[in-house]
């Protein structure tokens, strides 16, 4: 507090607003990058416009650099730029990998703190302020003490250490001032994401650092969760079912995790998931930059070794080049032209500018775009699925923006998968845009945790969003529900027509409406629905086919083997029949010669495994009776 | 509700030889244990079921409860608040206007607060601003087909905020403000009153939104509405005598002639300015007068005076009776009138009495004056 009690002026604290509805956000805390999002799912920039803030901070004499602008320390400035520190988080010193070659700050062994890893920058010092004059002068104010002031002295360079989860506190109360300045108002929550494979000690890390940064952590989101929060809250895509199966591909600079999700009408688990964190952006990163590094070579007849570099020029030089490619990836992301990457004095005060086209990038990204493809597949054959059972893949991180990765995996899901490419939903900040999603997701979780009311019953509601609460446990269902239509000449393997219902791995208790029109037939009279009520298991069918031949076409070569092609196919067999359902109809009518009328179907899914299965008719003013049959509980 | 997916598929109708099977005594195959991801909308709902041990469908009438009760507290159920402002539908027209006509648009329209016109706050008008713009602002028609240059309606909308901020400039559009001048028009005559088949009810019903609408230009507030039938006597009287010194702060400005600024020819400038000034003058008379008119109106025909007047005859006439037991009996009736007819005869001869002298005066004064004359004229005779 300043004198007589007034706060100095441009006191930084937002203020207060008693509003109905507080202001949260939700932070996308990624270890390369972060970003912000609020309320309405919207991204946020901070103060240099980015909504993609890169996890960095740099010390530089007496200043502090954090985001982007830390990011291009890394050229001249590395050994007191930190990056990467959010995987430290909760570590020992004991349990890091010591033989990463890094070239930001070496992380070492905490001086003071046993087992403890730390990063030690140099940084200048303000050397404390002199005395003011008055305080040195007596009441005499003798002639022989000067009035001036002491001049302050030089600043003094000393050794800083700091532990990440300092490093991380400072990077949040960043995040949080700049969410604070764009909103204009005090952030009264935040939901922060954390990788889903991030043990207890490193959860506490992260709640612990959030709290130091005065955020009030409303909830820990695991990655995959907040991307599920994104894409299951708008309107629902064209060609997408409520109850689907999600791959989630995160590919960020420094890793791919992989999620395989069952979203049930907005219910969400994980089928399975791996991380790698031996392939990333930063590798794609490498590829271009060696690419880039011989074309200057070629250029400028000017040797330059990098990835890995030794010469200090070198060394320098990738750097440049590194910070440069950011912009040559987006630009290949965006448009199908070619992108182009120039960097001023690369070495030897040598300019180099160079262009791409996306087949080029393609094929330098090709071993990367593989390795995701291989360990996708890992994953579904781990899960005893297939490419086939994919309905949707939604791509998260700055490096899944590239459409090549999405062609690669293309190849594997059926036509019908939607991807944020078919769905056209990347670009502008859609639904699908792979680098603030995590962040929108989280921030839709928060404005839902923020909605909930604090009274008693809702407390323990309220409970059930924190960790290791015991409502998140469920049962499953194994195999897939559905109604059949009996057909007399039917030549499908189930001797009728199959409508799936609930899908397996549905959470239960669970519910299902579905509504459909039914063919009656030619004659009138009274008319009777029925079906049966089976569960199926899925699977898939493998079959070689020979390639169709193509007549006209000579064969160039004679002794070309044919090669036979893989054909999947979604399979459905029946396990075991539940129950016959039959409905009378009243309000039929007549449509092109043929009765018809619509039905709706109800199934509720009882927590005990015991299924109620109920039909009526779809009435124009008044629904048709019901009719129901049950299975017993397990 | 439940969500219901609509399908395309159409099932066969069913084939005769099918008959419902017995359900066999099976159920589900087992079912495993998952871990959901604790996040989500649906999350909430299903934790709510499990926590209150709800069923499905209690639980969609809870959520139905929920939605309304949070509707009833966020107003429209816009999120924030916006004091009230609320959506209003954008008619065609609107999108028409002319940024260079500016003086001829209705200012409350091209921000949406027709609803509440002279009444709106400024914190209204901000908030009811920055939604148009946010709608309107020619960046968000950049790319939008047809023409993305069109922002003559975003200007339409500054136009609007700058006359509906600046107090001065926003009473003199109150003063003119195009809503009312149709409804000034409409004020009820005297035979729309008398004729109707309750006067009296038709007399409030009528002149209530008149003075409501012309309350408005009071300097003094709160302004005395018309009230009701049962009002007091000084009651009705404070309201007249209110309107009748009604301080108007009406003006007519607006409708001024575009002095023309660039012109150099000052006398030119001083022949417009005048022509405005004498032109508001003339209006602002014109305008004491029509409320005048209106009060003048309400006055002759309001049912309240008729009562008073009514009641204060009762009480007259009851005091009279009070003071005089009895009353006056018939015969003295009688009597009383009979002397009036007999004082009133002999007025009558009187007058005539008077009448006759009064010529016959006349005729004399006349004589005389003849007389006199032909003397005169004698006299000059010889001398000539």
């Amino acid at each position: 507090m300043a004198i007589n009690g007034t706060f100095p002026n441009g006191s930084a604290n937002a203020p207060v607003e008693a509003s109905s509805q507080p202001t949260v956000v939700g932070i996308n805390f990624g270890n390369s990058y972060a970003s912000i999002a609020e309320g309405l799912a919207e991204s946020i920039a901070n103060e240099d416009g980015e909504r993609q803030i890169a996890c960095a901070i740099s010390f530089h004499g007496e200043e502090t650099y954090i985001g982007n602008q830390a990011k291009a320390q890394l050229v001249k400035n590395a050994s007191n730029t930190i990056v990467g520190f959010r995987n430290l988080l909760g570590k020992k010193f004991s349990e890091l990998p010591k033989d990463k070659s890094t070239t930001s700050a070496p992380i070492i062994q905490h001086p003071d703190v046993p087992d403890e890893p730390a990063y030690k920058v140099q940084v200048l010092q303000a050397s404390p302020s002199p005395l003011p004059p008055s305080a040195l002068t007596t009441k005499t104010n003798t002639p022989a003490v000067s009035q001036t002031a002491t001049p302050r002295s030089e600043p003094a360079p000393v050794d800083r250490i700091l532990t990440p989860s300092e490093v991380a506190t400072i990077f949040l109360k960043s995040l949080l001032q700049s969410a604070e300045d764009f909103l204009g108002k005090k952030v009264e929550g935040a939901v922060i994401t954390v990788p889903g494979w991030f043990d207890e000690k490193q959860l506490a890390a992260v709640r612990q650092v959030a709290e130091n940064a005065g955020i009030n952590v409303l909830q820990l989101l695991e990655d995959a969760g907040a991307s599920a929060v994104t894409t299951t809250a708008g309107p629902l895509a064209d060609g997408l079912n409520p109850d689907r199966t999600q791959l989630v591909v995160d590919l960020g600079a420094s890793s791919l995790s992989l999620t395989l999700l069952s979203i049930r009408h907005g219910l969400f688990h994980i089928l399975a998931s791996s991380y790698d964190s031996n392939i990333g952006g930063d590798q794609i990163d490498d590829k271009l930059i060696k690419f880039f590094a011989k074309e200057f070579t070629k250029k400028t007849k000017t040797p330059l070794t990098v990835c890995p570099s030794t010469d200090k020029a070198d060394v320098r030089a990738e750097a440049r080049l590194r910070l440069a490619l950011e912009h040559t990836k987006r630009t290949i992301s965006a448009s199908p032209g070619a992108a182009t990457c120039s960097v001023e004095s690369l070495k030897d005060g040598l300019d180099f500018t160079g262009t791409i086209n996306r087949m080029r990038f393609d094929m330098e990204a090709r071993s990367v775009y593989s390795a995701v493809y291989a360990k996708a597949q890992e994953l579904l054959a781990s899960a005893d699925l297939d490419f086939l059972h994919v309905d949707e893949i939604v791509y998260v991180g700055g490096s899944a923006s590239l459409p090549g990765l999405d062609e690669t995996l293309a190849q594997g899901v059926q036509e019908s998968t939607v991807t944020p490419f078919t769905a056209g939903t990347v670009i502008g900040g859609g639904i699908g845009d792979p680098t603030t999603l995590l962040a929108r997701g989280a921030a839709l979780q928060a404005k839902l945790l923020a909605q909930i009311g604090h009274s008693g019953e809702d407390e323990e509601v309220r409970k059930a969003f924190e960790q290791g609460s015991t409502w998140v446990r469920a049962k499953a269902t194994t195999r897939s529900i559905g109604i059949l239509f009996p057909e007399e000449s039917s030549d499908a393997e189930l001797g009728g027509q199959w409508i799936g219902v609930i899908p397996r791995e549905t959470a239960v208790p669970a519910r299902r409406n579905i509504a459909f029109d039914v063919d009656l037939g030619e004659d009138g009279g009274p008319h009777r629905v029925g079906f049966e009520v089976w569960e199926v298991k899925e699977g898939v069918k493998v079959e070689k086919v020979k390639p169709p031949k193509d007549e006209d076409e000579e064969p160039l070569d004679e002794d070309e083997e044919e090669e036979e092609i893989e054909v999947k196919e979604k399979t459905i067999e029946k396990e075991g029949y539940l129950a016959s359902v039959v409905v009378e109809t009243k309000n039929a009518k007549k449509q092109k010669g043929r009765w018809r009328t619509r039905l709706e179907v109800q199934f509720l899914l009882g927590a005990d495994g015991s299924v109620e299965v109920s039909a009526w008719e779809v009435g124009t003013a008044v629904s048709g009776e019901k009719a129901s049959v049950s299975v017993p509980p397990l | 509700m439940a969500d219901v997916l609509q399908l395309t598929v159409v099932p066969p109708p069913l084939p005769k030889s099918w008959s419902p099977q017995p359900p066999p005594a099976k159920s589900l195959s087992p079912l495993v244990d998952r871990k959901l991801i604790a996040a989500g909308p649906a999350y909430l709902a299903h934790v709510r079921r499990a926590v209150h041990n709800l069923s499905f469908e209690e639980h969609d009438k809870h959520v139905e409860e929920e939605r309304k009760r949070l509707q009833e507290l966020n107003g429209d159920g816009v999120g924030e608040d916006d004091l009230g402002v609320g959506e209003e539908e954008e008619s065609p027209e609107l999108s028409l206007l002319d940024p260079k006509e500016w003086k001829k648009q209705d200012h409350y329209a091209v921000l949406g607060l027709s609803r509440l016109r002279y009444r709106a706050t400024p914190a209204q008008i901000k908030v009811a601003h920055r939604k148009k713009v946010l709608k309107h602002h020619p960046d968000k028609k950049a790319g939008v087909a047809g023409d993305s240059n069109d922002d003559a309606f975003f200007k339409c909308i500054q136009k609007a905020m700058d006359v509906l901020t600046n107090p001065e400039k926003r009473r003199q559009f109150d003063s003119v403000d195009p809503h009312y001048e149709s409804l000034e028009e409409d004020v009820p005559t005297a035979t729309e009153i008398s004729k109707a088949k309750d006067p009296n009810r038709a007399f409030f019903e009528q002149f209530s939104p008149v003075f409501e609408r012309e309350a408005r230009f009071s300097r003094v507030q709160p302004v005395p509405l018309l009230g009701e039938y049962s009002d007091t006597k000084a009651q009705v009287e404070g309201f007249y005598d209110f309107w009748y010194n009604f301080d108007s702060w009406r003006s007519f400005e607006y409708l001024d002639k575009e002095v023309n600024e660039g012109s150099d020819n000052r006398d030119d400038k001083r022949y417009t300015e005048k022509k405005n000034k004498t032109e508001r003058a003339r209006r602002k008379k014109e305008d004491t007068a029509r409320l005048r008119g209106i009060v003048d109106l309400a006055l002759s025909v309001d049912p309240r005076i008729k009562r008073i007047k009514q009641e204060e005859k009762e009480a007259r006439d009851a005091k009279k009776k009070g003071k005089s037991s009895s009353g006056p009996s018939k015969a003295e009736l009688e009597e009383q009138k009979k002397r009036a007819e007999e004082e009133a005869k002999q007025k009558e001869e009187a007058d005539k009495l008077a009448k006759a002298d009064a010529k016959k005066a006349k005729a004399a004064a006349a004589n005389a004056a003849k007389k006199a004359r032909r003397a005169a004229r004698d006299q000059e005779a010889p001398a000539s």
